[in-house]
Order: structure tokens, then C-alpha cells, then sequence
């Protein structure tokens, strides 16, 4: 009995490892070059008028933190992140570093659990006794974490944009991005009032919204009560509500086809990469892609997407909030050093997402609120507490030369301006539909 | 397996043939260890007392598969699931209803140990891969359960926010306090697996895993004993899952998963199948194992930074696969058994051979 049950317990135990195997790895976006010609580099932004002399820190570190998904299920989107932000944290260095500071970065995989992320809080808080700033990617993550780094009085900047994570037992955490119940409702308000440009052939007088989604704390983060009241206010109804798997291979024509039945007009995924790539190449292969207007968060318009597309063309008609600013904008200085730091490092087309660029710009906000709270309080009393006070008293901030657009001042922990985006062409052609505007504020209040 | 000893040592009495400790020595040498593992916040690092503490949660949970598995012989795909239960269950009971963790516990332990006996249920009518099937049942029902029933009170797929343990004031809110808490219950646990698996009980779960025909014709009540089995590892599963809800502060239906409760087997197999110190070596071997794989992903991509950011995701499940290969190959009993011919090799030397 014993033989069978090794036997048993082997074979089990094996095929579960070759089926996670063979599961479909995203392969690289191909992408063409930017056509962005390079500028003269330029140090990083906004460093705030100091009253007395600049301090001297020459031989002083400055450790930030980071920890996200590299071997799990979002690594599609995280793996840029761990090159955008060394690139940036030597970019920093280079131009003399913080007040001659070092600054330093340090990275832990998370595999995408939520254990994994307690562990690596638990192992940076653990060596560093004054830790400032971490920046963290996951929703889940995020909402873990809030308390801890409240009570540890850790500032926490993040790409996991679940609203309780922010606003519930919180105040440590700071948005890179809307939360996911703004920008549901900000571009629904926008479909409303354009409804006739945008609907769908066939798609009657009404919105009637599907909501298709990852059944997990990002996918199900942008239906929340504030933002359902927010909808009923707009007149917009939600007729279909329906998950399907976290994964590669994910087969969303029920749900569609659910959505369909339900008279849905526009759906809205909460996904991305293969979340949103899923939707609309079921929907393409049902031939239903012109009976709905697709949109999603903000992550779902990346060029990650694109390496789960089955033709790049089916990308178009896509629409998402944009919080920052793009690759192709490539008038403005931020990108252009974001563009300069990417082609100095030689880096892959493959990441040049939105990961990388985030974090580019990320690292940016983390400098400005650090040096901000050295000129407060000096280097010797220089805490968490500190750069929490300091992006509080930034205000309206536009980090990287405007890339990334945040006020996190009075109770904002995230920002209310936003930009739509549409999916016009191929990859990269991110056009802009809606400037920027601000979002309705469907912060969770318990 | 019969305990070695050097000739000339002899038991005297039935308690002395009972002792799981059975000299001065090992006395000293357990309350040195035990003294050591308490007393670890005052001189281990951080990571490395959370690590400890997630590995203790662990083993746990492993020790609760090892009692249906590695003794009863049924294969289980679920403890994750009722770790899920056990999660929810205390964090429900603290968070709604203001009960302390110290009560919730126990409570969630045996609320995960009935839900364990339903999916034990169908063990009587069938054997081998369609136990396997059925326990796989609770690792997908359980989850959808939480993210769809009651979204008002399970707080769908977001999950619920956790609060920490508090006892008479003291928050353990760092891996340096919620130690004390998993040492404990693991000790509790640890005790009550090693009696389980020397008693009559456990005698009735060794008999239906070497041959259940056998076993019902000795008077062995196969039904009986099979659900107590699934009643103790879902118990088992239960406690871990309130333990590390607690621990992460958050729960949903993701945080305890399939991949995890096949993580749990492969710990079982590499530790020991039927053998109360398989479950210990195993997690603790496999959480390190998987610890290495995270640490090493960061410094993989910067050594290769074009190619392994795909390869990173493989890490894991690598490591996890060619330590499973490698005992199912070379030592299919575990490390607990090796563990035991180097015990049994040091009582008889000279002579080990």
C-alpha cells in the first residue's frame, strides 16, 4: 500500500509541476523603436529650495525599498519595475546623488502572495531601523501591509490601487494612480457624456455595463459600493457581473457570451496584461468585438498586453484611464530623460511598459518627498514620519516633469487626475481622448 | 520502526517502554531547544524569527496532512482549503464579534475539522486518486465559497482585513511577539500528533493505510476511523489558517491556494510519509528551499538581466521539483528516516554496520 501511495503521491505531485509548466509565458512584445530622439540628460526634478545651505551627506545611504511580483502571476507587468527603478536610482547617483547622499535601492520577490510580501516587509524592516520609503505593486499587497506600515510609520508608494488600502485603518500609503473605484466612474461619467461617439453599433441609448474581472482583491477592487452608487447616480446599470481565472489561459467566452445575453453594451475588466488580452481576443474570436466598448484600468493599457494579444489588432477600441504620461509624448523632458536612461541601459523593448516608466517616475516623487523632508526636519531627524509630512506637503506635484500628476494633500492618498486613453493603432499608439480632468472621488469610507 | 539500542539496555517498566524521552540528556537537550526557539527574538534577525514563524505555521498544517496521508493513506489536494476555512472562521469570530484570537482559535480549528469530515465523506465509497479527487473538490469550493457567499460578511473576492492577537494589552503585531503564539500551538500540536500516532488511534490509521481490507476484517471501523482522520487534519489545517490569517492580517480566497496544498504533499514526501518528524523536516527543508528561490530571483536578473526575468518565474517550482525528484529517487522514506539510521548508527557504534 505504501509503494502505491509513493507512487500515487509522485505521479500527483509531478504532473501538477509539468502542468504548471507548460502554461503560456508571455513572449516578448515586439515593439518598434521609440522614435523619440534623445536630449541631454537632466537631473532629477524639483528639488526644493533648502532655506539655509544644502546639507553635506556625502557618505550617508538612503535605502529605498521595493518589493512586487517577479515569479507570479503579474511578473508580465513587475519584471520592468526592478530595472526602472536601479536605472533611476543610478541616474540620481550620477547627478551627485540626495545632497550627496547615495541612494540606494533594494528589491525582494513576492512570487505574487501576500505571505511573501509580509515576509519581505518583515525582512527590510528587519535590517534597516529607519526604513523611509517602500514601494510595493500589488493590490492584496497593499491592504496586507496598510496597518503595518501606518504603525511603523513607513511611507508606502504604490501601484496597488485598492481604494480600503488607502482610506481604511491607512494614511502611511500613497497612490501612484487613481484608485481602481475612480477610474471606474471617470470613464464611465466620460462614456455617458459621449456615449453617442463611442457606442457601439447597435448598443441602444443606454449604457448597460458587464463587469468581467480577475476574482481576485485588484480584479474585484474597482465594484465598490461607492463606486456602484456612483453609477446608479449616472444612470448606468450593471447587468452582468462575472470573474474568470487568473491566468494566461483563460477562456472568457462564457462570460462574454453572459454579458452578451444580459443586453451589456460595455465591459469593464479590472485586469491586466493577459486580464484584458483575454477579453478581447474571446471577443474577437466570437466576432463580437463591435457590440461592446471595452474598458479597463489603467495597467490594462501597457504594452505587456499586447505579448497575450492574439493580433495586435485587436487591441484597438481599448479604453483606460491614463494617470501619467506616455512613451510617445515625447515633448515632455520627463520622458525624454525616462527615454534616455531606457537606451543608456540597453534595455529590452520588452520593457519598455509602463513599469518601467512608473518606476522612473516613482522613484522621482520618493526623491522630491526625501529631500523635501531633509530641508524640514534635516538628515538627523529624518524618518518615515518625516516623508509622510513631506508628500503631504508637496500638494499638486508633478513628478518627472509631469509623467506622473499627484496631490496628496489634506486626506488624498492617491491622485483624482486622470487622462483617457484610447487604443488607436498599433502598440504604443495610446491616443488621448479625454485630457486631463479630475476623477470623481469614490474613496471607501468603512 | 523498532528503536535501535546498544545490547545490554533494557526497559523495565511499560511507562519506560512508553517514554518518548528517555534519558536526563535528552531532557536538557529538548528544553535547550525549545529555550533557544523562545528565546529567538533576542538574537535572530527579524526575517529571519518571520521566517520561523511562517515555517512553524507550516509545519502545522503539514503535520495535519501527514496524520490523513502519511498514516491514514489518503491523499489529500485540500489542506489549503481548510486552512481557508480555519482563516476565515477566526477572523470572522474576532473581527464581527469581538471574540479574542486565544478563544477564536480553537474554535476555528474545529470549525475547519467539520468542514474537513463533509469532504472526508465520500473516503469510505472510494480509494486512491478519486480521494485525491474529492479533497480537490474543497480546494475549489471552499475558495468560491468565500469569494461569492455572504459578500456582505465575507467581504467577497477583496478578502477581510485580520486583526492582530491581543492578550491583555500586549498587540502581537511583529513576528518577534506572534512567535510565542505559532511556538506554542506548534508544541501543543507536535505532542498531539506524536500521541495520535502511538495510540490506538493511530495504530487504526497505520492499519488502513497498509491494507483497509485487512483492516476491516481485524474489526478496524474503516468509516469511522477515515473521517477522524479528515476530522484531525482539517483541525490541524484549520489552526494553521487562523494562525496565519492573524499573522498576514488579511485573508482571502487566494491567500491559501492549490499550489500550497501541493507544496504541503511534496513537504510530507520529502520529510517522511508516516513519521511525526517527516512534516517538521520537510517544511522546514522545502521553506528553505523556496526562501533561496526568492532571494536568488532578484540577483538571477541582475546577473542575466535579459534573459531571466522569464526564467525567475520557474525558480520555485524548479527547486521544489528537483528536491522532490531527488528523495522520491534516493531516499523515498524522507529525511525522517535518515534521520533515524543516523540516530540508530550512532546508539550501535562500533558496530553501525
Amino acid at each position: 500500500m505504501r509503494k502505491h501511495l509513493f507512487s500515487l503521491l509522485s505521479i500527483m505531485v509531478l504532473i501538477s509541476l509539468v502542468l504548471g509548466a507548460c502554461a503560456p509565458k508571455p513572449t516578448p512584445v515586439p515593439t518598434k523603436a521609440p522614435t523619440a530622439t534623445p536630449v541631454p540628460t537632466k537631473a532629477p526634478t524639483a528639488t526644493p529650495v533648502p532655506t539655509k545651505g544644502p546639507p553635506d551627506l556625502a557618505g550617508e545611504t538612503i535605502t529605498i525599498y521595493h518589493f512586487g511580483d517577479l515569479s507570479g502571476p503579474y511578473a508580465a507587468i513587475t519584471a520592468p519595475l526592478i530595472h526602472g527603478a536601479e536605472d533611476a536610482v543610478a541616474a540620481v547617483n550620477a547627478a551627485g546623488g540626495l545632497y550627496g547622499a547615495t541612494l540606494a535601492v533594494k528589491f525582494a520577490d513576492t512570487g505574487g502572495s501576500i505571505d511573501e510580501a509580509v515576509a519581505a516587509y518583515d525582512r527590510f524592516t528587519g535590517e534597516d531601523k529607519n526604513p523611509l520609503v517602500m514601494i510595493t505593486y500589488g493590490s492584496g499587497e497593499v491592504e496586507a501591509l496598510a496597518q503595518r506600515f501606518a504603525e511603523d510609520k513607513i511611507v508606502n508608494i504604490t501601484a496597488g490601487l485598492s481604494g480600503r488600502g488607502f482610506y481604511i485603518d491607512s494614511g502611511y500609503t500613497f497612490g501612484l494612480g487613481p484608485i481602481y473605484p475612480d477610474q471606474l466612474g471617470f470613464v464611465m461619467a466620460f462614456l455617458k457624456e459621449n456615449w453617442d461617439t463611442y457606442k457601439p453599433a447597435g448598443g441602444g441609448d443606454e449604457i448597460k455595463l458587464a463587469y468581467l474581472s480577475w476574482p481576485t482583491a485588484f480584479g474585484q477592487g474597482a465594484l465598490k459600493d461607492e463606486s456602484r452608487a456612483y453609477l446608479e447616480e449616472l444612470g448606468i446599470e450593471i447587468v452582468a457581473e462575472e470573474v474568470y481565472d487568473l491566468s494566461p489561459a483563460a477562456d472568457t467566452t462564457t462570460a462574454i457570451l453572459n454579458a452578451q445575453a444580459a443586453g451589456a453594451n460595455v465591459i469593464w475588466t479590472n485586469t491586466l496584461a493577459f486580464g484584458p488580452a483575454a477579453i478581447l481576443n474571446d471577443l474577437n474570436a466570437l466576432g463580437l468585438r463591435d457590440q461592446f466598448v471595452v474598458a479597463a484600468d489603467n495597467w490594462a493599457m501597457d504594452l505587456a498586453t499586447y505579448a497575450f494579444l492574439a493580433e495586435p489588432a485587436y487591441g484597438v477600441g481599448l479604453i483606460a484611464p491614463f494617470p501619467y504620461l506616455w512613451w510617445t509624448d515625447t515633448d515632455n523632458p520627463g520622458i525624454q530623460y525616462a527615454q534616455e536612461l531606457f537606451e543608456a541601459n540597453e534595455r529590452d523593448m520588452a520593457e519598455h511598459n509602463v513599469g518601467y516608466l512608473l518606476l522612473i517616475a516613482g522613484v522621482d516623487l520618493a526623491v522630491d518627498a526625501i529631500t523635501l523632508a531633509i530641508d524640514t526636519v534635516g538628515y538627523e531627524n529624518l524618518t518615515g514620519e518625516a516623508v509622510h509630512d513631506a508628500l503631504i506637503a508637496l500638494g499638486p506635484h508633478k513628478a518627472l516633469d509631469g509623467v506622473l500628476r499627484v496631490d496628496y494633500s489634506g486626506d488624498n492618498r492617491s491622485p483624482h487626475m486622470s487622462q483617457i486613453r484610447m487604443i488607436q493603432g498599433g502598440p504604443d499608439a495610446f491616443v488621448v481622448i479625454q485630457d486631463w480632468a479630475e476623477m470623481p472621488d469614490l474613496r471607501p469610507t468603512e | 520502526m523498532a528503536i535501535l539500542r546498544p545490547a545490554g539496555q533494557f526497559d523495565t517498566s511499560y511507562a519506560r517502554d512508553m517514554a518518548t524521552i528517555r534519558g536526563p540528556w535528552q531532557w536538557w537537550l529538548l528544553c535547550a531547544f525549545v529555550l533557544a526557539l523562545y528565546t529567538l527574538p533576542f538574537y535572530a534577525s527579524q526575517s529571519l524569527v518571520s521566517l520561523v514563524n511562517r515555517i512553524g505555521i507550516t509545519i502545522i498544517a503539514v503535520q495535519g496532512l501527514n496524520l490523513l496521508t502519511g498514516y491514514t493513506g489518503q491523499i489529500s489536494l485540500g489542506q489549503a482549503a481548510f486552512m481557508t476555512t480555519g482563516g476565515y472562521i477566526s477572523a470572522l469570530l474576532v473581527n464581527n464579534l469581538g471574540w479574542s484570537f486565544f478563544a477564536a482559535l480553537p474554535v476555528a480549528a474545529l470549525g475547519a475539522g467539520i468542514v474537513g469530515l463533509i469532504f472526508g465523506l465520500p473516503s469510505l465509497r472510494v480509494k486512491g486518486f478519486y480521494v485525491v479527487m474529492a479533497t480537490l473538490a474543497a480546494q475549489f469550493i471552499i475558495p468560491w465559497f468565500t469569494r461569492n457567499a455572504f459578500p456582505e460578511v465575507l467581504s467577497g473576492a477583496q478578502g477581510l482585513n485580520v486583526q492582530v492577537p491581543v492578550l491583555f494589552g500586549l498587540e502581537f503585531n511583529s513576528p518577534q511577539r506572534y512567535i510565542y503564539i505559532t511556538l506554542t500551538v506548534l508544541i501543543l500540536t507536535t505532542i498531539m500528533a506524536h500521541n495520535v500516532s502511538r495510540s490506538r488511534l493511530g495504530r487504526a490509521f497505520v492499519a488502513i493505510r497498509d491494507s483497509d481490507l485487512a483492516a476491516e476484517v481485524l474489526g478496524v471501523n474503516l468509516f469511522k476511523y477515515k473521517l477522524q482522520a479528515f476530522f484531525l487534519a482539517a483541525v490541524y489545517a484549520g489552526a494553521a489558517g487562523a494562525l496565519a490569517a492573524h499573522n498576514i492580517r488579511h485573508l482571502n480566497s487566494e491567500t491559501f491556494n492549490l499550489i500550497d496544498s501541493v507544496f504541503y504533499l511534496g513537504m510530507l514526501v520529502v520529510g517522511g510519509l508516516g513519521s511525526n518528524l517527516g512534516p517538521i523536516f520537510g517544511a522546514i527543508v522545502v521553506g528553505l528551499l523556496i526562501e533561496v528561490a526568492t532571494l536568488f530571483g532578484p540577483f538571477f536578473i541582475s546577473l542575466f538581466p535579459s534573459t531571466a526575468a522569464g526564467a525567475v518565474q520557474a525558480l520555485r517550482p524548479l527547486f521544489f521539483g528537483i528536491a522532490l525528484t531527488l528523495f522520491l529517487i534516493f531516499e523515498p522514506r524522507g529525511l525522517a528516516h535518515r534521520w533515524y539510521l543516523l540516530k540508530a548508527a550512532w546508539r550501535l557504534r562500533p558496530f553501525s554496520h
